[in-house]
């Protein structure tokens, strides 16, 4: 599979890449056959970030030390920059509302377990 | 820019009401120092004239009004016969609205030194043709605004300044979306309105703890550029303007959010932070929710390059943030390190503040480049003004906060590099730093040119930032941001 991804677009995040945000991004490529060829890989990545960058930080677990925290943010932020680039108004939405549900379950007291990551971004896929 | 309405009872047909003292009042109330009142009747039976009140004299107008458009003198506007709608309480007043024609309905007065610019035996009337009836006139006061009036650097951690008695006498309108004056409080409190409506709507876990930051305070500088320069460009939407900016301010809440856990800090505005009191997991979670929320309330406003502009601006302050937190192992670093971190942490949020509300409004793109670049140096000039704070005893925090928690800071990298008092200050920031080595620290720095420096430096990047404004039309906003920008540096809180 080829990587079509701008040097930009990973940026400080190349020890990422070996450490789980190739998998998940090759993961989410599956997901993104019907967009637009040029804005798949972005759209892929932009979805391994937020995935991996939730997993640094601790999300709904044991809060991470600040340099993942920091790292974790910078995931989310370069998702955020990704999708306004590449993704519609919909995808974009759709990928900050999956975000709003995680962080809110993870906030709550509930002692249920937290929604699964990767099946709200696929599901934030559909919006397109 | 202030909106307001002047509303008054006539009791005659024809009557000259003198305003001038009314309006000398709003002019007083606003606060307005320099700048042009404009005022527009809201009726087509009502003028204006700017005349001397002699009562021999307004009985001269009046007939001469009466002389060339006497009443009853066969106004087709007067035959119902002929006009289609008429309701049931028309008036047979075609005469007055000839006699309007004669009169104007729009004017405008120079403010100079807080006054109306009038000449000794000048007054401005509103001329009731049509009476008596309930009037009122439209007011903008458009100018320079006292400090205490426009400036958005008042009440930081004190939880006042925005709606404040002072501030909300500025503007009627206030929530009623309309009538909205850029640079008015009736901006502000849209934005306090929408900030308020949105943490109604989010679940309590997430939305308390921002809650209590939100209402604690803060200057609200970034949405007040958003507002500011939303109303530069040909698109005016004050609605969907305070929109963006409340969202650009929840984004900037939930950045301070991780950085008061990555810095160990207890309190913000005066209140414990949401790692301290809520412990940290509770700060990771809604940290993200915000910026999640944020973004997607920029997304939902459908401007591509608005969203963009901040999403940049977002991966600025975290790259920025990892950079500040490295840059501790070398406390207190150099001065080009520091502008790296705080044109990132500080300035890129200021900038796409201003870029963003310039792109909403379709500004043209060298509006747009000239604002980002003044609301840059705006930004750095901001953060330097914050770190003489840390040195000020008058700005009701402990002096020396940023030096305990070893803060990027100008005053500090200026103090050591100091040819008197740089070895001691390096040799006690390279130590343990307990009460007495803060206070010495504090007191090397206070007694090198340190802070005169920083001073300087930020003074001439506001001066460059108000050079910036000077390319570009503005449609009136420039005093407005010259006196943001002064206002940025010139503070002690």
């Amino acid at each position: 599979m080829s990587i079509q991804l701008l040097e930009r677009d990973l940026e400080r995040l190349e020890s990422l890449w070996d450490d789980g945000l190739s998998d998940a991004y090759r993961s989410y490529m599956e997901a993104v056959a019907a967009y637009e060829p040029e804005a798949q890989p972005r759209l892929a990545l932009a979805a391994a970030l937020i995935e991996i960058g939730l997993r640094l930080q601790g999300l709904g677990g044991r809060a991470a030390a600040a340099p993942s925290l920091l790292m974790g943010d910078l995931c989310l932020a370069r998702s955020s920059r990704l999708l306004a680039g590449a993704a519609s108004q919909s995808v974009q939405i759709a990928f900050a509302r999956a975000i709003e549900t995680l962080s809110a379950a993870a906030a709550s007291d509930s002692s249920a377990p937290l929604p699964r990551p990767r099946e709200l971004l696929l599901r934030a896929f559909e919006a397109k | 820019m202030v909106g307001t309405r002047l509303r008054f009872e006539t009791t005659h047909t024809t009557e000259f009401v003198d305003i001038t003292d009314r309006l000398r009042a709003e002019v007083r109330r606003a606060g307005m120092r320099m700048g042009r009142l404009h005022l527009q009747s809201l009726h087509t039976t009502l003028g204006l004239a700017v005349n001397e009140n002699e009562p021999l004299l307004l009985r001269d107008f009046q007939g001469l009004l009466e002389r060339i458009a006497p009443e009853g003198a066969g106004y087709e506007h007067d035959d119902f016969a002929r006009r289609l709608n008429i309701a049931a309480d028309e008036p047979i007043n075609g005469h007055a609205h000839c006699r309007q024609l004669l009169l104007t309905g729009f004017a405008t007065v120079l403010v100079e030194d807080g006054d109306l610019v009038l000449g000794t035996w000048q007054s401005v009337f509103a001329v009731e043709l049509d009476g008596p009836r309930h009037r009122q006139l439209a007011l903008q006061l458009d100018g320079e605004f006292a400090e205490s009036s426009l400036s958005p650097f008042r009440g930081e951690g004190q939880g006042e300044g925005r709606g404040s008695s002072a501030e909300s006498s500025l503007s009627p309108f206030r929530g009623e979306g309309q009538g909205e004056g850029r640079g008015s409080s009736g901006s502000a409190t849209l934005v306090e309105l929408e900030l308020a409506r949105q943490l109604l709507i989010d679940p309590e876990a997430v939305a308390v703890p921002m809650r209590r930051l939100v209402e604690a305070g803060g200057k609200r500088v970034r949405p007040k550029l958003v507002q500011l320069t939303a109303g530069i460009g040909p698109r005016s939407e004050p609605l969907r303007a305070a929109a963006l900016a409340a969202a650009v301010e929840l984004l900037h809440n939930a950045t301070l959010i991780h950085d008061d856990y990555v810095d160990e800090s207890t309190h913000r505005r005066g209140q414990p932070t949401v790692a301290a009191a809520e412990g940290p997991e509770r700060a990771v979670a809604v940290g993200d929710y915000y910026f999640a929320k944020a973004t997607r309330l920029i997304a939902e406003i459908g401007n591509r390059d608005v969203t963009l502009t901040i999403a940049e601006a977002l991966e600025a302050i975290c790259a920025a943030q990892i950079d500040d937190v490295a840059l501790r192992g070398a406390f207190p670093g150099d001065h080009d390190s520091y502008l790296r971190v705080v044109r990132g942490k500080t300035a890129a949020l200021f900038a796409a503040a201003c870029a963003s509300g310039a792109l909403f409004s379709e500004a043209g793109p060298e509006v747009v480049g000239a604002l980002r670049r003044y609301g840059d140096l705006v930004g750095v000039a901001f953060q330097m003004a914050d770190d003489m704070v840390d040195f000020s005893p008058d700005s009701g925090k402990p002096v020396g906060l940023d030096i305990r928690h070893r803060v990027l800071s100008l005053p500090l990298i200026y103090a050591s590099e100091d040819r008197a008092v740089g070895p001691e200050v390096r040799r006690l920031l390279a130590g343990s730093l307990g009460d007495a080595e803060v206070g010495r620290v504090a007191d090397l720095v206070i007694s090198s040119n340190a802070l005169e420096r920083v001073r300087e430096e930020a003074q001439a990047l506001v001066e460059t930032a108000v050079h910036e404004l000077e390319s570009i039309e503005l449609d009136g906003l420039r005093p407005i941001l010259i006196s943001l920008a002064r206002s940025a540096v010139d503070r002690t809180a």
